[in-house]
């Protein structure tokens, strides 16, 4: 899967001033790296994001998905990349609390209209790899901070996608569980060959990323 | 519709307030007088008097409600009055003479006060003996206690007084005509046909519909509005995960169902408790108001309420819920992550 941003801007309405969170921002990813964009709060990674996931629409500027013009798709087209392409990992894990971590692994599966079974048995494997076989059944409150976010990454799998956009995914961990979080995302990129992108001011996905990009007040500079 | 008097007419006293058949207040008719008159008629059959009195107070319960009646009715016309009902278990006998002290009563009064042939009660103080139990689906008869003419004129102190005359006409006569001459030359009567006594219901029916369809539109409305606040409300809370279902690429229509299915499962719980416990509210009220003990009204729980109005009713409730989730719902699939993720932080 190759994105490509092409001057991309997102400004917001905030009372009488206009906040610029994303600045003419050009960005590309065509291979399945390890990509980490770097910033303090505020300075625009979420919403960098956001735009790339295709969960926002820009103010102005073009994103592309393996050339074709992300603004000229229909909501369903997007929705359809998001489901069946990419995969998402939040900060706050946005598990489903009435779902069991077996229940949230399969949901993507299930909105693709998997068969049953598969998604039974993938959804297992997938929670295996990630290293709660024992925890299937248990419901979010039920699992630690770390366990819910191995969740949500076996979630962000379950349907296989080609890239995973996680967003602070180390934010509400304790530097152990971050440590292993992201050992577990360098080794999805590795050995699954998904391109990930991680925005974070985490300094420990620094040293494993394969690109690393700053981000201040919505303009991004390729650091290495 | 005419439960009683079926093709007779029926003679009241002019400012005698009549319901179709039964005559709930207003002035009596002085017996003899007006009989003799009524007969010296062209076209008039047979006349039988009839004393009408509720309630019948039976010791000291207090009625809001009347419930009770009793029917005076000359023994020799009680076939005319009361058809071919039997008597429970063909047990029994009706009243054979005037001056006796022999009634016969509704099942429903038997039932609740474990009254039986045979059994002597006292009403007014005045001791009467129970010779039989009446057969039969009327609910004014269930309730009523039948005794000779004479015998309820003694008992609620109506001399000679009676008011209900009813008449049969002669074959070849319509009950139009006759009611006209009897209004004519009968000085302060009304002579009321069949049809007369259904037209005097249709109005009290209509306001009865009318404020039905009110009531029932206020609720429609209340509850339409309860079920879409609680949703909107249950939503708004759940605003993450609805936004986490679109981040993942979920289409509309599977966050549209999510809610609906949601409000009509609460349609569906609601209305089976819904009708359990507003049919046991309104058994327990209608048996406060009546003295009815609650235990007697669940032999014909399903006369009372029937199978088809419960479904009705639970149907309506689930469409109210459906309803009243489409707005929600629609606000569910309008849930963006970046909007709801931003809020938040």
């Amino acid at each position: 899967m190759e994105i490509k941003t092409v001057d991309l801007t997102k400004t917001y309405r905030l009372g009488p001033s206009e906040i610029t969170a994303v600045n003419k921002v050009n960005f590309e990813v065509n291979e399945a790296k390890l990509i980490a964009i770097v910033g303090p709060s505020g300075s625009g990674k979420s919403t960098l994001l956001n735009l790339v996931g295709l969960n926002d629409y820009p103010t102005s500027g073009k994103i592309f998905i393996d050339d074709a013009d992300a603004s000229l798709l229909s909501s369903s087209k997007r929705r359809k990349i998001r489901l069946f392409r990419m995969g998402f990992v939040f900060q706050t894990f946005n598990l489903l609390p009435t779902l069991t971590a077996l229940e949230n692994v399969e949901l993507p599966m299930s909105l693709a209209d998997k068969p049953q079974k598969e998604q039974r048995e993938k959804a297992v494997r997938l929670l295996e790899t990630v290293g709660l076989g024992k925890r299937l059944f248990h419901r979010p409150k039920e699992l630690s901070m770390g366990e819910m976010q191995r969740v949500a990454i076996a979630r962000a799998l379950a349907n296989e996608p080609e890239i995973i956009i996680a967003d602070e995914p180390t934010g509400e961990l304790d530097s152990k569980t971050a440590k292993e979080i992201i050992a577990l995302l360098f080794d999805i990129n590795r050995k699954e060959k998904t391109a990930v992108i991680v925005a974070t001011h985490d300094e420990k996905i620094v040293d494993v990323a394969d690109t690393i990009y700053t981000i201040q007040d919505g303009r991004l500079r390729l650091e290495s | 519709m005419n439960v009683l008097f079926s093709g007779q007419i029926m003679v009241v006293s002019k400012d005698a307030i009549v319901i179709q058949a039964i005559p709930i207040g207003g002035g009596m008719l002085p017996q003899n007088r007006t009989e003799r008159l009524i007969q010296n008629i062209t076209g008039v059959g047979k006349t039988v008097p009839i004393l009408f009195v509720t309630p019948i107070g039976i010791g000291e319960i207090i009625q809001p409600v009347p419930v009770n009646f009793s029917m005076g009715i000359p023994v020799e016309n009680w076939r005319s009055i009361l058809g071919s009902i039997p008597l429970k278990g063909n047990i029994g006998h009706f009243p054979t003479n005037e001056s006796s002290h022999e009634v016969v009563i509704g099942a429903s009064l038997a039932d609740q006060y474990n009254w039986t042939v045979g059994t002597n009660i006292t009403i007014r103080g005045h001791r009467l003996e129970i010779t039989g139990i009446l057969d039969t689906k009327i609910g004014l008869l269930n309730r009523c206690i039948v005794m000779p003419l004479k015998l309820a004129q003694v008992l609620y102190t109506y001399p000679d007084s009676v008011n209900i005359i009813t008449i049969r006409p002669l074959q070849g006569l319509s009950q139009e005509d006759l009611a006209d001459t009897i209004e004519q030359q009968v000085d302060n009567v009304r002579a009321l046909t069949e049809d007369e006594r259904n037209d005097m219901i249709q109005p009290v029916l209509a306001q009865v519909e009318t404020w039905n369809i009110g009531i029932q539109t206020v609720i429609f409305l209340m509850s339409l509005i309860l079920v879409m606040t609680v949703t909107i409300m249950s939503v708004s809370e759940r605003r993450r995960d609805f936004a986490t279902l679109d981040a993942m690429g979920a289409p509309l229509s599977y966050v549209f169902r999510v809610v609906i299915f949601e409000t009509s499962l609460i349609g569906v719980l609601g209305g089976i408790l819904g009708i359990v416990f507003g049919s046991l509210a309104a058994l327990v009220l209608a048996s406060l108001y009546t003295n009815i003990p609650l235990a007697m009204f669940f032999p014909t729980f399903y006369e009372i309420i029937p199978p088809f109005y419960m479904l009705e009713i639970f149907l309506a409730v689930v469409f109210v819920c459906c309803l009243g989730g489409i707005i929600p719902a629609i606000n569910a699939t309008r849930m963006r992550i970046a909007e709801v993720l931003r809020a938040e932080y």
